[in-house]
């Protein structure tokens, strides 16, 4: 695991360390998964996600909010990433996911402090979830 | 030193009750940052990085007089909690994250025709019933499910399309709503899809986090002259909803943060934290967000008109009709909305985050029999500790744009409250303390835990000392619902 839930006073403000910027999205997932689901799953499901977004800051907040979505339309908390494709300003994927009653807990994911960056060797994101 | 000590120590009194941070503290502020507060809340304020926000908020173009801050700022995103900013046309912009995620997050406080030692022992089925009847926690689940022309309505006109089509609410209950429970400019078409999916079905539901509906006891009142204006009397007891417009709204801050930052290097705005995203007020995208906004705000009113309907049904069943009937709607406070109002002689796109309009006697934006005593205004405690009912004062409109703090404001992050209580033990205490406490989460629980907030009694006292409103009726819990 390389992602951690870092304090802050009033929101839930999320930062990775991944050695590929796929593996950015792939923990995000993951971190999300942990916070929404904590039952027992009725009923695995994959969806495809496909989403664009100027920057690859931007696409993480549109890959989370896609999960937010889902996770309150469906019921669906995401378990892994079965593929996921990068391309310039877009991202292609499916999710594995189980169908439960996940958390709804999240309202919105934020650009505030926003930060999708390289850093030793591997890339570093910051995100801030409005909850 | 930290940046939130380095930026605390740029703060210059101003008087007892107010801060300044000059406007050429930074190169990028366009106004001073102004915080209403006391010593004492300084140091919980120089905590976290909400001045260093309020710095932010000062960069945004157009806006006028000071970038304030209430004396329960806490970070946020973007703006802080507890922020205000008023922006004028034509360079003045709108910005979501202003406004929030929960747009017209707010309370609603209803009394009952009884004291609390009238309901005595039927305290425990009240609370109980009442979380049977609303849903919380999850994002949906409410009885009353809503699409298209249906939902639209209820966009456009808020809970006056409830009252008339499904026969929920009071007429009463509409006039007793700030700006009657509908905001003017509402478009529905700027609200997606994907709003539309996520609030359908929460009209009538909670939601987590800090969302809550208690039952209380007026525990003193302050202010006789306003608490008799407000129908307020010494023990009697009281109902509080605090929730927004759900799944809808968050949706529709979602949508437009995305749109607008995609063009504000269009309009030449450079902005120290993306989450500031902001447009012209009169720009293609700006109108767009007000159209959405009204809309979601209307669907929030709408919502805590149906949580209202719900508890007078738990009424119903435990107290009997004629209590239900008897049950008034006091008033009903949005504290994350913008609006267009006029101070000062101009017109001005009042943002406020975390916030509560606080109009004073006399103003003729509040309902005429509350026009002696001032607008009500709600200040949620946490748990087991008291919520105030104030009156808006003239002090506001002076010095903050009409606009008062909207609880004690956090202090403790989520997961620092955890790591100080688990939820069982805060349950116990709060059961010692003669509270009935309903809540499935045990994190949840915890997360909320009364520490984790400012003391309540202590924010309210800087808000009179300031002129911005005054106390009128102090109430104490007897029973809680939480998501």
């Amino acid at each position: 695991m390389t992602y951690a839930w870092v304090d802050h006073t009033a929101e839930l403000e999320l930062r990775i360390n991944a050695p590929t910027e796929a593996g950015v999205f792939e923990d995000a997932l993951r971190a999300f998964g942990e916070l929404a689901g904590d039952e027992p799953a009725a009923e695995w499901v994959a969806f495809d996600v496909e989403l664009e977004a100027p920057d690859r800051a931007a696409l993480l907040v549109r890959w989370l909010d896609e999960l937010v979505f889902r996770a309150e339309t469906e019921d669906l908390v995401p378990e892994e990433v079965e593929r996921l494709e990068l391309g310039d300003g877009r991202l292609a994927a499916t999710v594995r996911a189980a169908r439960g009653a996940p958390r709804h807990l999240v309202k919105g994911v934020t650009y505030s402090g926003l930060a999708f960056e390289r850093e030793d060797g591997g890339y570093r994101a910051t995100v801030v979830l409005d909850v | 030193m930290s940046e939130a000590t380095r930026t605390a120590a740029r703060l210059r009194r101003v008087d007892e009750n107010l801060w300044e941070i000059p406007a050429a503290a930074r190169p990028d502020m366009r106004v001073p940052a102004r915080v209403f507060a006391d010593r004492r809340l300084l140091d919980e304020i120089a905590g976290d990085r909400s001045l260093e926000q309020l710095q932010n908020v000062a960069t945004l173009p157009g806006i006028r007089d000071a970038a304030l801050a209430m004396p329960d700022i806490h970070q946020g995103y973007g703006f802080p909690v507890g922020g205000v900013a008023a922006t004028e046309p034509p360079e003045g912009v709108v910005s979501p994250g202003g406004v929030g995620y929960d747009i017209n997050c707010g309370v609603r406080l209803l009394a009952l025709p009884l004291t609390a030692a009238e309901l005595g022992a039927r305290t425990e089925p009240l609370v109980h019933e009442i979380s049977r009847r609303v849903p919380v926690g999850a994002g949906h689940g409410g009885a009353l499910r809503l699409k298209g022309r249906a939902l639209d309505e209820v966009l456009v006109q808020g809970p006056g399309a409830l009252l008339a089509e499904h026969g929920i609410g009071t007429q009463a209950d509409v006039e007793h709503t700030e700006s009657a429970g509908c905001l003017a400019g509402a478009e529905p078409q700027m609200v997606s899809e994907r709003a539309r999916a996520r609030g359908s079905d929460q009209l009538g539901t909670l939601g987590s986090g800090n969302h809550f509906l208690e039952v209380q006891r007026v525990a003193a009142i302050l202010d006789p002259a306003a608490a008799e204006a407000f129908g307020l009397r010494a023990d009697q007891v009281t109902v509080l909803i605090h929730s927004g417009s759900r799944g809808l709204g968050h949706q529709v801050c979602t949508d437009h943060v995305r749109r607008i930052d995609a063009v504000v290097g269009r309009y030449g705005i450079t902005l120290p934290d993306r989450q500031l995203a902001c447009a012209p007020l009169g720009s293609p995208e700006g109108r767009a967000y007000l159209g959405a906004m009204a809309a979601a705000a209307n669907f929030a009113w709408a919502n805590r008109a149906t949580l209202a309907h719900r508890v007078r049904e738990a009424i119903t069943q435990v107290l009997g009709a004629a209590v239900a009937a008897g049950t008034r709607q006091v008033y009903d406070v949005a504290h994350n909305v913008a609006k267009m109002e006029r101070h000062g002689g101009r017109e001005l796109c009042v943002h406020r985050k975390g916030a509560t309009r606080a109009f004073p006697p006399g103003s003729p934006d509040i309902p005429a029999f509350y026009r002696t005593a001032g607008q009500p205004v709600f200040i949620p405690g946490s748990m087991g500790t008291s919520s105030y009912v104030l009156a808006g004062r003239s002090g506001a409109m002076e010095r903050s744009f009409g606009t008062t703090c909207h609880g004690a404001g956090r202090r403790m992050s989520r997961t620092g409250a955890r790591r100080e209580i688990t939820g069982a033990e805060l349950r116990r205490r709060l059961t010692a303390q003669g509270i009935v406490v309903r809540c499935p989460s045990n994190r949840g629980l915890a997360e909320e835990a009364p520490f984790a907030y400012k003391d309540v009694d202590h924010v309210v006292a800087v808000v009179e000392r300031a002129g911005l409103a005054g106390r009128v009726a102090q109430l104490a819990p007897l029973g809680v619902v939480k998501g």
